[in-house]
């Protein structure tokens, strides 16, 4: 079952003279399993659709549906996990440990089943059993945004959306939250993520939602993304673009060193080719 | 004009931030600054602005020792920080207000707040927001407007704690154009940041790590040394491109490897030659 999302509008202030539209027109489909990369300029309605995902916006017109059912309701809601940009607004607790419970005791599991499940949240994020009794906010800007993920974990959801998570982090600290996120990804949760940090998110992501003005411009394949030539684009692959602009035969689906390296020596090999045929 | 020689900082609780460090900028140089969190980044900002004073060690700032209280006013006047969040750093209900907070603080006569803060909404591009409020600015405006509120103080080096990474790519280059062009007009600048890509016309970068400066050099050079990677850097990809292509023969010049749009173009110059 997926996230279906059916030609949804969405406005901010409605019905006052501020009234701005956010989406338009919105058909989406996520499915179990995905990692999705919701891409777009600053004001494109990104971390708007994001909000639609859980009912904390509710949509103008069209429906959302989480696996059949509206997102609002309570059994809807723990199956989304919400991470967002800043993980200091989301943490409340005193300890990192009430903060990662605070999910399953709110739906109502029991203190045993609560532990389990804390537990199974610091592995998943590789948060060490001492900093368990610590203060969040004494935490460093990456093991925050850990603490948050795992309160996310907590309630085992089967779609994780996040807000531009690695914002602000060190280049150590970004590596360790994309592989977290890979690994999440890898036993079957969804994740879902806004973000412009192409160089480090590209990767992974297997779809991609582009959005523009509040439209889907785009929603498929990163493979069909890259070699219909939309942007953003990571820095190889602009520059592949860039390469294809200029008449060389180019494979634009690149967007690694290692593939371009390959790629430019392979065009190497066949320009030069063509120049000694010229003289 | 800002030296530091063998200074030691460590936070209350005992971690040390700064261990040691010596280190000299010149004027009119543009320095970035990397390392990982807490590398001791932020405090090396702090000791050179004059708001965090050594333990051990003294900052000297043309000339004045950060130390000494009666210099502070002066020092004040002679270096600006500007922070990662914009909303952190306003005190004013409209920009303009905001703007002229500083110069007000450092007894400039009424004529002069006004030339101070014309001039700083000038050189941000924020003429047209002088009446707003400044918490209704987008991150990139309201990182604008922190910058013009530390420009209106008129000093002559200004301090960047990673004033991009919250920003919006757009937001970031074009921060970024504003802080590059104050450096072509002869202003001293330190630019701290994760961001690598950043510093690519930077006159010279410091690596940070553990308080101390591990390495120091032309963008160049820092970024063919490979103890960068080693110590959890990845370089930006085209460079990283660049320098693997070398080894195949393929040399792309450094100024190249600035922009997508630079390296193809060289590309297409090497292979597409007759």
């Amino acid at each position: 079952m997926p996230i279906i999302l059916e030609n949804v509008s969405f406005s901010y202030s409605k019905k006052t003279p501020l009234e701005t539209s956010a989406l338009r027109e919105i058909n989406l489909r996520i499915e179990k399993g995905e990692f999705v990369g919701i891409l777009g300029e600053k004001g494109a309605g990104k971390s708007t659709l994001t909000k639609l995902f859980n009912g904390i916006f509710k949509p103008e017109t069209g429906i959302v549906r989480v696996d059949g059912l509206d997102p609002s309701s309570r059994e809807a809601k723990r199956k989304i996990g919400m991470v967002f940009q800043q993980a200091a607004d989301q943490l409340f607790c005193k300890t990192v440990y009430e903060e990662i419970a605070f999910g399953p005791l709110n739906f109502g599991y029991s203190k045993k089943e609560t532990e389990q499940r804390v537990y199974e949240a610091i592995e998943a994020v590789s948060l060490d059993q001492t900093e368990l009794s610590r203060d969040p906010f004494s935490l460093s800007g990456g093991e925050m945004q850990r603490v948050a993920l795992a309160s996310a974990l907590a309630l085992r959801p089967d779609y994780l959306v996040l807000d531009e998570p690695i914002t602000g982090l060190d280049p150590i600290g970004k590596k360790d939250i994309l592989r977290t996120l890979n690994r999440i990804k890898e036993k079957g949760t969804a994740v879902i993520t806004v973000t412009h940090n192409l160089k480090g998110f590209f990767p992974l992501l297997e779809k991609i939602v582009l959005l523009r003005e509040g439209r889907i411009a785009f929603q498929g394949s990163r493979e069909s993304y890259l070699k219909k030539g939309f942007e953003p684009l990571p820095p190889i692959a602009s520059m592949m673009k860039e390469l294809g602009a200029r008449g060389l035969p180019v494979n634009l689906t690149v967007f690694t060193v290692e593939d371009a390296l390959e790629e430019i020596m392979r065009l190497k090999s066949i320009l030069g080719i063509d120049n000694n045929e010229n003289k | 004009m800002i030296r530091l020689e063998k200074v030691s900082y460590s936070y209350p609780d005992g971690t040390p931030a700064l261990e040691n460090l010596n280190l000299v900028i010149k004027k009119g140089e543009f320095i970035g600054v990397i390392g990982k969190n807490g590398s001791g980044k932020s405090t090396l900002a702090l000791q050179l602005s004059g708001l965090m004073k050594p333990q051990a060690g003294r900052v000297m700032i043309r000339g004045m020792d950060t130390r000494d209280p009666s210099k502070l006013p002066e020092i004040r006047k002679f270096v600006g920080i500007v922070f990662q969040n914009p909303e952190t750093q306003f005190v004013g209900r409209t920009v303009e207000e905001d703007l002229a907070f500083g110069p007000e603080n450092l007894c400039f006569s009424p004529m002069e707040i006004r030339k101070c803060v014309d001039m700083a909404l000038a050189e941000t591009g924020l003429e047209k927001y002088r009446h707003r409020s400044p918490k209704t600015l987008s991150g990139g405006q309201g990182q604008c407007s922190a910058l013009a509120g530390v420009l209106a103080m008129r000093p002559e080096c200004l301090i960047f704690d990673e004033v991009t990474s919250m920003l919006d790519p757009e937001s970031g280059v074009s921060v970024l154009e504003i802080i590059k062009k104050l450096h072509r007009k002869g202003k001293t600048i330190v630019y701290i940041t994760h961001n690598l890509e950043e510093l690519h016309d930077a006159d010279r970068i410091i690596v940070m790590e553990k308080g101390k400066v591990m390495l120091e050099g032309e963008p160049k050079s820092i970024f063919s040394d490979i103890s960068l990677k080693t110590l959890g850097f990845d370089l930006p990809s085209l460079i990283e491109l660049a320098e693997t292509l070398k080894t195949y023969g393929v040399i792309i010049p450094w100024e190249k490897t600035a922009s997508p749009q630079s390296f193809a173009e060289e590309i297409c110059q090497l292979f597409l030659k007759t």
